[in-house]
Parts: structure tokens; C-alpha cells; sequence
């Protein structure tokens, strides 16, 4: 009995830090990096119909079939200084941006860029920054260049009192708008801009996870 | 399937092997090697020059028409890592895995890029010397091999990254190529292939015989494959030339044309004076 009192105190107490100890974790899981991080970022997108980020670098063999059929040359291999990713493609929207012509799509051969139609594409959601918007800015600037050039114009971008509002969720994230964009910031991106918003949310993506 | 055809390298008619017109299996494979590189310099060209996208990809993937092709171990890495199965990389992979359990590693002497630089590089080595270049002997023990590919595998699952798809010896080779035509440019891992290259200098094909993770699998693949080389021991007169001859440091003469580690790249043929060396189809 003796022995079973014991036992249990020792069960109580392993229970008790580990509690504890998820309870101590919860506030740090924010902070919490994976051991690569991901070379995706703001402009910098993964191509059409892509899997999460989680399993993307995992999945792609690094063919460069993708960067070889793009007809504009907007697919680029990642190098080394990038690590694991070291071959993995992205797309800067500010050098050359995507027309959603889907041939990267067509020849994936590990299923990294999945089918799916063009206006379904979600490599990220254009954001307009306010503050340097010419039009937003109201300096007597009607700029609707981004307006203008969207695949979807009316769809993914309207003008809302003549300035451009970007529809949240039928923006495919081609950066076309920000590769026309007049307006580059000190930090070198432009007054609109592209976040890859949908690559680190599984279940969010839109796509299926596997 | 016992006592397979014999295909003979060489028409043999007594005392005339000496003097007979000879196949050269060395010109063959080099014609092969050079046909199978400028492949992976045709892709990028005519698909990014003349949007022609018949063919695309290098020797990780590639596709003539609508025929793709997976590199086993790529596509068995990233099996491993992402733990799932994409239907379409398995039937990539189909084509390569029959062609190594049939004849074995003859990807990596007959198509590999990295193969051909070899090829070449030792061409100007024996230019230069203008001596038998080093070749006999085995600095390291060539059961290496298979502990590469396990590690590898095993790294590759711990860090849950493929490593071998984007350190690949041969993909880079192709990779450089699409840069260049491409982008004009080159990117900086390159210096593996220049690495690989530096390796010849303590042994012919130093990094394929010890260090090469695809040709291990491919080898295991091969382990019981139809096409082997083997030897006429009436014939032999073990003067030796085969084993000089062979880029994996093998002993051809004394049948280890038949192990998991013989490529079938036939130059321990075309270096046997007398005949002794054939392929042979089949087991025995």
C-alpha cells in the first residue's frame, strides 16, 4: 500500500511538471522558429497551385522543370546562402511577376505545385501601403496603375472614391500590381505589395495539404 | 532464366582477336555521355529561347514529351520527408528502378553528366602526364558505399530536409547549365561539381565509387541484375590490364565484374587483349 501511495505521488508529481511546464511553454510557442526558416517572404513567392510552406521544401526535388517552362523567366532557383531551400523556386514579383500561364503547374512531377485554376492561385494578397500610395496619399494623384494592370480588374481590385481597393480574397497574388507600382520605398518595396499570407497556414491555404 | 545468352563484345575467331575489327565500347559510351549532356543543355534552350517545352529538366527530372522520369533517390527522399506518396513521382520513378535491376548502374557510366566531366577530365589528366594514370587500388574499403546512402537517407529524415536533391553532383551539373542559359549566371554550390572533379586526384571516380549516394542505390537495385560482365577463365592470361582499366577499381578477372559495385561500363572489355571479358544476359 505503502508502495501505491508512493507510486501515485510520484504520477501526481510527473503530471503536475508536465503541466506546468506546457503551461510555462505556451507563452514561448510564439516565439518558437523552425530550424530553417523559410526564404519566403514578402515579394518573394512560391509559383502557382504550391503546397504549404511546412511541406513544400520537403517535397520539391529541386528539378527545375518549373524555372525552365516559365515563358517569362519569373520562376527562379533559389542557391545555397538559402540553405536547405537551396533550389527550391520563387518568384520575386518585383523583377518579373506572374501571368498565371499554369505551365509550372502542368510539369511538377513531385505534386510541390498543385492543379488548380487561375483564378483559384493563391500565392499571396496584395497590400496597399497607404501611407506611400500616391493616390492614397491624396496628392492630387490618380494613379490606378495597379487597377489597371490586374488580371482581374474588378475582381480582385476595385477603385472605391477613384482609389484602388484590393478584394481580400479573390487577389490570386501574381504581383503584377506591385511590378507596376510608380512608388518604391526606402526599404525597397513598393506601395503595394504582395504577402504570402496563405503559405503558412495549412489549413488555410486553400489547397490540399497533401 | 539460368545459363542467359551470351552477348559477346567481340566476334571471336581463333587468333584473329588481336587483328579483328573491335567495338569499342568506350567510343560507344562516349557518344551516349555526350548525347545524354546535350540533352540538358537543349532543355533550357529551347524551352526558355524558343518556348518548345518537349523536353525539360536534368537528371533529377526529366521529360521527353509526355515520358517523365524521377531520379529513384531524389524521389524516394522526399518520400521520406514529407511522408506521403504522390502518385505521378511514382510512376517517374518506375522507369529508372526496372532499368538499374535489370542492368544496373549504367546511369551513372553511361548518362550521368558528372560521368562525362570525369571522362574528360581524365582525357586531359592522361594528356598531360603522358602516363598511365593512376588508376589501380582502392584507397578506402568500397562497402563505404552503402553506409553513404544510409546515412544519408537517415540524415535527411533527422533534418527532415532531401539533402541529395539539392547537393547532387549530377542536378547541379544541370541546374548551372539552366542558370547560365537562363539567367546568366551561375549559383555558388556549384563548387560540389568542381569538388567531385578534385576528388579524381586521389583515385579514379573517387566520389562514384565511395561517396555517391544515387549510384549505392542504384547499385542495390543492380545487385541482381541480368547484365553482367564476366570472365572466360580459359582464356584469361591475368595479365592484369582489366583491373587497370577499370574506373571503380574493380578486379574483372577475377569475377567481380558480377558484384553489386561494376557499373557495365565496359572498358575492362575493350582493355582485355584475348577476349576473356563478355557481357552476359541472365543469371548463372
Amino acid at each position: 500500500m505503502a508502495v501505491d501511495r508512493k507510486r501515485r505521488r510520484f504520477f501526481k508529481a510527473v503530471a503536475l511538471l508536465g503541466l506546468s511546464g506546457r503551461l510555462w511553454s505556451v507563452g514561448h510557442e510564439a516565439e518558437a522558429r523552425p530550424l530553417f526558416p523559410s526564404p519566403v517572404r514578402t515579394n518573394r513567392l512560391r509559383p502557382p497551385g504550391a503546397v504549404p510552406e511546412e511541406l513544400f521544401p520537403l517535397r520539391c526535388v529541386r528539378c527545375g522543370r518549373c524555372v525552365e517552362v516559365c515563358p517569362y523567366g519569373s520562376i527562379r532557383p533559389l542557391d545555397i546562402r538559402n540553405g536547405v531551400f537551396a533550389g527550391t523556386p520563387v518568384i520575386d514579383v518585383t523583377k518579373v511577376p506572374c501571368w498565371l500561364c499554369m505551365k509550372c503547374v502542368e510539369v511538377c512531377p513531385t505534386g510541390s505545385l498543385q492543379k488548380v485554376s487561375q483564378q483559384d492561385v493563391r500565392m499571396g494578397m496584395a497590400i496597399i501601403d497607404k501611407h506611400s500610395c500616391f493616390t492614397w496619399k491624396e496628392e492630387g494623384l490618380l494613379c490606378h496603375t495597379c487597377y489597371n494592370v490586374c488580371p482581374f480588374k474588378e475582381t480582385a481590385i476595385k477603385l472605391q472614391a477613384m482609389k484602388p481597393v484590393v478584394v481580400e480574397d479573390k487577389c490570386t497574388g501574381c504581383g503584377l500590381c506591385v511590378h507596376a507600382c510608380p512608388v518604391t520605398r526606402d526599404d525597397g518595396e513598393k506601395a503595394i505589395n504582395v504577402q504570402p499570407v496563405y503559405s503558412f497556414d495549412a489549413a488555410g491555404s486553400g489547397h490540399e495539404g497533401r | 532464366m539460368q545459363q542467359g545468352v551470351v552477348m559477346k563484345g567481340v566476334s571471336r575467331t581463333p587468333g584473329s582477336s588481336r587483328t579483328g575489327k573491335r567495338r569499342s565500347y568506350g567510343r560507344l559510351r562516349l557518344v551516349t555521355l555526350l548525347l545524354a549532356f546535350s540533352l540538358i543543355i537543349a532543355a533550357p534552350i529551347l524551352n526558355f529561347r524558343y518556348h518548345i517545352d518537349f523536353i525539360q529538366g536534368w537528371y533529377q527530372s526529366v521529360s521527353i514529351g509526355n515520358l517523365w522520369f524521377v531520379s529513384p533517390l531524389e524521389g524516394l527522399e522526399t518520400i521520406l520527408t514529407s511522408k506521403g506518396i504522390y502518385g505521378p513521382l511514382l510512376v517517374g520513378m518506375l522507369l529508372p528502378v526496372v532499368l538499374a535491376s535489370l542492368l544496373g548502374r549504367v546511369f551513372c557510366s553511361w548518362i550521368c553528366p558528372i560521368s562525362l566531366l570525369s571522362e574528360l577530365l581524365e582525357r586531359v589528366i592522361r594528356l598531360v602526364r603522358r602516363r598511365r594514370y593512376r588508376a589501380a587500388g582502392n584507397p578506402l574499403p568500397r562497402q563505404i558505399l552503402w553506409f553513404v546512402l544510409v546515412g544519408e537517407l537517415l540524415l535527411a529524415m533527422i533534418l527532415g530536409a532531401p539533402i541529395f536533391v539539392f547537393l547532387s553532383p549530377p542536378g547541379l551539373v544541370g541546374r548551372e547549365i539552366m542558370l547560365l542559359v537562363m539567367f546568366g549566371t551561375l549559383a555558388l554550390e556549384g563548387i560540389v561539381v568542381i569538388l567531385v572533379l578534385i576528388m579524381h586526384l586521389v583515385s579514379k571516380r573517387f566520389f562514384c565509387r565511395y561517396l555517391c549516394p544515387l549510384g549505392a542505390l542504384l547499385a542495390l537495385l543492380g545487385q541482381r541484375r541480368q547484365l553482367k560482365v564476366e570472365v572466360d577463365h580459359e582464356e584469361c592470361v591475368q595479365c592484369g590490364r582489366c583491373k587497370l582499366a577499370c574506373p571503380m577499381g574493380l578486379d574483372p578477372a577475377r569475377q567481380e565484374g558480377g558484384s553489386a559495385y561494376c557499373w557495365n561500363c565496359g572498358d575492362c572489355l575493350d582493355s582485355c587483349q584475348v577476349d576473356a571479358l563478355h557481357f552476359s544476359w541472365g543469371q548463372k
